[in-house]
């Protein structure tokens, strides 16, 4: 009698949980399309959007010996909105697109410069994307990106992803993910940023380049940064994981190439007489990784050599703070330093940012180390 | 809706009772007029024609009839069946110092009615003598191996304790193999049995209280305990539970276990068996009481906790490091073997985001243009691996490895080059089936709960699997083994007692017995037994 009464109450409790379970559905892995990238362009027709999506072909995923076929194809689809021209995307493939597993978000120049900021809605709305999606800004349009073969991966979208994260070994670019874009995105001050691509090579040698940081103000393309100007920026907000700084001998003649192990930034704003001071405080740590000249290092060479380096990443971050404040973004956060250090001032401050952000005066303190010379102590040439 | 249900199932029980009532009523009276209580006469030929009615016909029983005496003037009878009894024991013991040694013994006419005294007293040379009356204990004494001794002119019979069959001797236990241990399990003889758990407690408090059941097998059954260490209100709930067994026969310990478990509908069992004397030794010293079963090499001991099914005795006689690290090899065998299945098909029929890319990309390759649902796919992997399993168990050894071949090669391989099914639930199902094994207590609920799992994960996904878990949890945690909690020492939680559960520590810190098992004399060894080998002295010096 107790176990009937107590198999019943667990029939009924498993009944009532699948009235409770929401939002689920069942569907087979051979059911959908796994999107692996969507790249987002204007329309030829106005007002429309076209948008490319690169879907993984399962079957060609395995590899048997050199097959040819590609694992990957793209589909095209215009529309009014993001989410009508997702739908739009059955009207070609048989299967439904499936988002969760959607490596990169690719924005074409003219939308970026136009205005990214409706476009991004869906992607936070929609239950299936993912914010941890990679976004990126193309130097062109989104589409052709995405019909870029990658060399090593089968699909290119995994390929852009990796390429995004081996950027660390240079840190003249920087990973951004939809999250982040999202938060600068929603920040009064703060400007966001993402990563450009480009297509370089063409025919066979057709491959995609990361060539630096593109910079939005507002929502809308403002400028780029590349090279030193994007490592600048790096230095600025703490995102350096590695890199190689060059700088020259102590004799003169050749050059040694630093490599930079740790690196760390204070932001510290002040507030004198309504004028705005920030203190950039960055710390790196490097080993010598490369040296031409002949020279046996001293001990105050090395003291040289520790004061080129800090200048150089002075120069780099001066380069990219002149930059910003020529475009008048703020991709360094400044303003929510300030907002956190002076909540009172702040809602004056905010109000004005973009006249009092091209006249804060920054000064930039760098203590830069040497700590090791690799495995050599003397250079190799005597 | 409830009540109403439980009204009929009452009705019904009641019904139950009734009509066995009537057949107990029936049974009783059967037995009055096979086995009279009737006293034995003083008339030999009364008597035999008396046995010979109640024995029947079988050609296996012998009455032997003879006269002893100095001129062989007193007849007797001696009664055995022919193969149960030791035969050196009764001619050498019983018949030779009757037939020769009573010619001289026996110089008087002495008064027939002190004969069977002066037999009892110095002429069997056997170590166990009893003397009755009636014929229901003759009878019974008779079918269990023992030679009955009737004289003429005596009132009473001598039951001679002279068993002796074939058995299978003390062997390697074929279920429970371990590296290191004693190799000796015990066999189908319940006296060889007691014998092996009294040589390894060789102490007057280890008691075993031997009982009759089964109407017709009369099997005995026998409660072992250690006095002073279980706690008596287990014995006494064991004693009833197992006097109230009224049945035609019981042939294995199995039987006993279904009559006194606790949680019979359950799919986990509650009472533990055990086919080696090491395990079951150390169960009786952490208090538990033992049952054995003659006929059965597979001890029940109680109360059981699920624990339990975790713990090998190897684990103890290795060294606690690696000791364990197995035991919770041994957990995470056991999830995979509940959960793998249905956590396959959970993910890749409801939450495929959970997977990583990489990872998703070669699942769905694999299954791309397979005809079949995952969890079509995975039940019907895991039914062939099932009839594959009792195919392998039921066959003779040769014919065995045939069906091993078949089933790694045709289902294994051809299906997966046929396309019927994917390489994932091939590895999924062999691990699975792999894991199962890492907790022989446990492969039969395992088992099932493998299937159960796998449709709530099929109909419900995720939200499926956890519910199914919350409920084998909740059921886990309301089962009782004769009054111990079936999860303790984990819930309710008894922190002393951990020290046997994920981790096993070194014996000489395994200072008191299981607290849910037996309150009384709980400290087991002395506090500090940690080896403390001395200092090792400075050579230079």
């Amino acid at each position: 009698m107790r176990i009937g009464k107590g198999m019943l109450s667990i029939i009924i409790c498993v009944f009532l949980v699948l009235s409770l379970s929401g939002c689920w559905n069942r569907r087979e892995l051979d059911t959908f399309s796994i999107l692996m990238g969507m790249g987002i362009d204007k329309a030829e027709e106005l007002g429309k959007i076209q948008l490319t999506a690169q879907i993984v072909k399962p079957g060609d995923l395995k590899s048997e010996g050199g097959s040819d076929a590609k694992a990957y194809f793209t589909v095209q689809a215009i529309g009014d909105t993001v989410f009508d021209t997702v739908r739009n995307f059955t009207k070609e493939t048989n299967r439904k697109i499936y988002l969760p597993h959607s490596q990169v978000l690719i924005f074409g120049r003219d939308i970026a410069t136009e205005g990214v900021q409706k476009y991004t809605d869906f992607f936070v709305r929609d239950h299936e994307t993912r914010l941890r999606t990679h976004v990126l800004v193309a130097r062109g349009e989104a589409g052709k990106i995405l019909d870029v073969e990658s060399k090593l991966e089968k699909v290119p979208a995994v390929g852009i992803s990796h390429l995004l994260k081996a950027q660390n070994a240079t840190s003249e670019a920087i990973e951004v993910d939809l999250k982040q874009f999202i938060c600068r995105l929603m920040s009064k001050t703060t400007a966001p940023i993402a990563p450009l691509i480009e297509i370089s090579g063409e025919g066979e040698k057709e491959t995609l380049r990361i060539p630096g940081i593109a910079v939005f103000k507002q929502d809308k393309l403002a400028g780029e940064l590349t090279g030193g100007e994007a490592r600048g920026l790096l230095w600025v907000i703490g995102e350096i994981k590695s890199g190689i700084i060059i700088i020259d001998c102590p004799s003169g003649e050749d050059k040694i190439s630093m490599e930079i192990i740790r690196a760390s930034s204070k932001v510290i704003p002040k507030i004198i007489d309504d004028q705005i001071y920030i203190t950039v405080k960055i710390e790196e740590e490097g080993h010598i990784g490369d040296q031409e000249c002949p020279d046996k290092l001293s001990l105050p060479d090395i003291k040289e050599l520790e004061q080129k380096k800090a200048s150089v990443i002075r120069s780099e971050v001066l380069a990219s703070l002149e930059k910003a404040q020529k475009l008048n973004t703020d991709i360094f956060g400044f303003g929510e330093a300030v907002h956190q250090k002076y909540p009172k001032q702040w809602d004056d401050l905010e109000k004005r940012w973009d006249d009092v952000f091209p006249e804060i005066e920054v000064e930039i303190l760098v203590d830069a180390r040497v700590r090791r010379s690799g495995t050599l102590i003397e250079s190799v040439s005597q | 809706m409830l009540n109403y249900l439980s009204k009929k199932i009452r009705f019904w029980q009641i019904q139950n009772q009734k009509t066995n009532h009537e057949n107990d009523k029936m049974n009783k009276q059967d037995n009055t007029q096979n086995f009279s209580q009737s006293k034995i006469s003083l008339n030999l030929k009364e008597n035999l024609n008396n046995l010979k009615n109640i024995l029947g016909p079988s050609d296996d029983i012998i009455m032997r009839e003879f006269a002893f005496g100095k001129k062989a003037q007193i007849s007797a009878a001696l009664i055995y069946i022919d193969g149960m009894i030791d035969k050196t024991l009764v001619n050498e013991s019983i018949i030779r110092p009757l037939m020769y040694d009573s010619r001289s013994s026996f110089a008087e006419e002495s008064l027939e009615v002190k004969n069977i005294d002066i037999i009892k007293r110095s002429m069997l040379s056997v170590g166990e003598v009893k003397q009755v009356t009636t014929f229901d204990e003759v009878v019974e004494s008779c079918l269990s191996g023992d030679t009955i001794l009737l004289i003429n002119g005596a009132q009473e019979a001598l039951i001679i304790s002279s068993r002796g069959w074939e058995s299978r001797g003390v062997e390697d236990p074929k279920t429970e193999s371990i590296v290191r241990g004693p190799r000796e399990g015990f066999s189908e003889s319940l006296r060889t049995n007691t014998t092996l758990l009294r040589r390894k407690l060789k102490t007057p408090d280890l008691t075993m209280e031997t009982m009759t059941i089964g109407r017709k097998s009369k099997t005995d059954v026998c409660l072992v305990y250690l006095k002073g260490v279980v706690n008596p209100q287990l014995i006494k709930e064991a004693r009833q539970r197992l006097t109230r067994i009224d049945t035609d026969g019981i042939l294995e310990s199995g039987y006993i276990e279904q009559f006194i478990e606790d949680a019979p509908f359950s799919i986990f069992s509650t009472i533990g068996n055990s086919e080696r004397p090491d395990a079951v030794a150390a169960k009786i010293l952490e208090g538990r009481a033992a049952v054995l079963v003659d006929g059965s090499p597979f001890v029940l001991t109680v109360p059981m906790v699920f624990i339990e099914s975790f713990q090998s005795s190897e684990d103890y006689y290795s060294r606690p490091y690696y000791a364990s690290i197995v035991r919770v090899i041994r957990f995470i065998a056991f999830m995979t073997s509940v959960l793998g299945p249905a956590s396959y098909v959970a993910v890749t029929t409801f939450h495929q985001e959970l997977l990583p890319t990489p990872l998703l990309f070669t699942v769905a390759a694999a299954v791309e243009g397979t005809p079949f649902p995952a969890m079509i796919e995975i039940i019907a992997m895991g039914v062939i691996f099932e009839i594959l399993r009792e195919a392998g168990i039921r066959l003779p050894r040769p014919v065995g490895q045939a069906i091993s071949i078949v089933g790694a090669l045709v289902v294994g391989e051809s299906a997966v080059s046929a396309g019927l099914i994917g390489e994932p639930v091939v590895i999924v199902i062999a691990l699975t089936a792999v894991s199962g094994f890492a907790v022989p207590a446990q492969t039969d609920s395992g088992a099932i709960l493998r299937f159960v799992f796998v449709i709530l994960a099929g109909t419900m996904g995720g939200v499926g699997v956890i519910v199914g878990l919350l409920g084998v949890l909740i059921h886990l945690a309301s089962l009782r083994s004769f009054g111990t909690p079936y999860l303790s020492p984990l819930a309710p939680l008894s922190p002393y007692d951990l020290k046997d559960v994920f981790i096993r520590v070194p014996t000489w810190a395994m200072i008191t017995r299981p607290r849910t098992i037996g309150w009384k004399n709980s400290q087991r060894e002395k506090l500090i037994l940690k080896p403390n080998p001395p200092p090792e002295k400075n050579q230079k010096k």
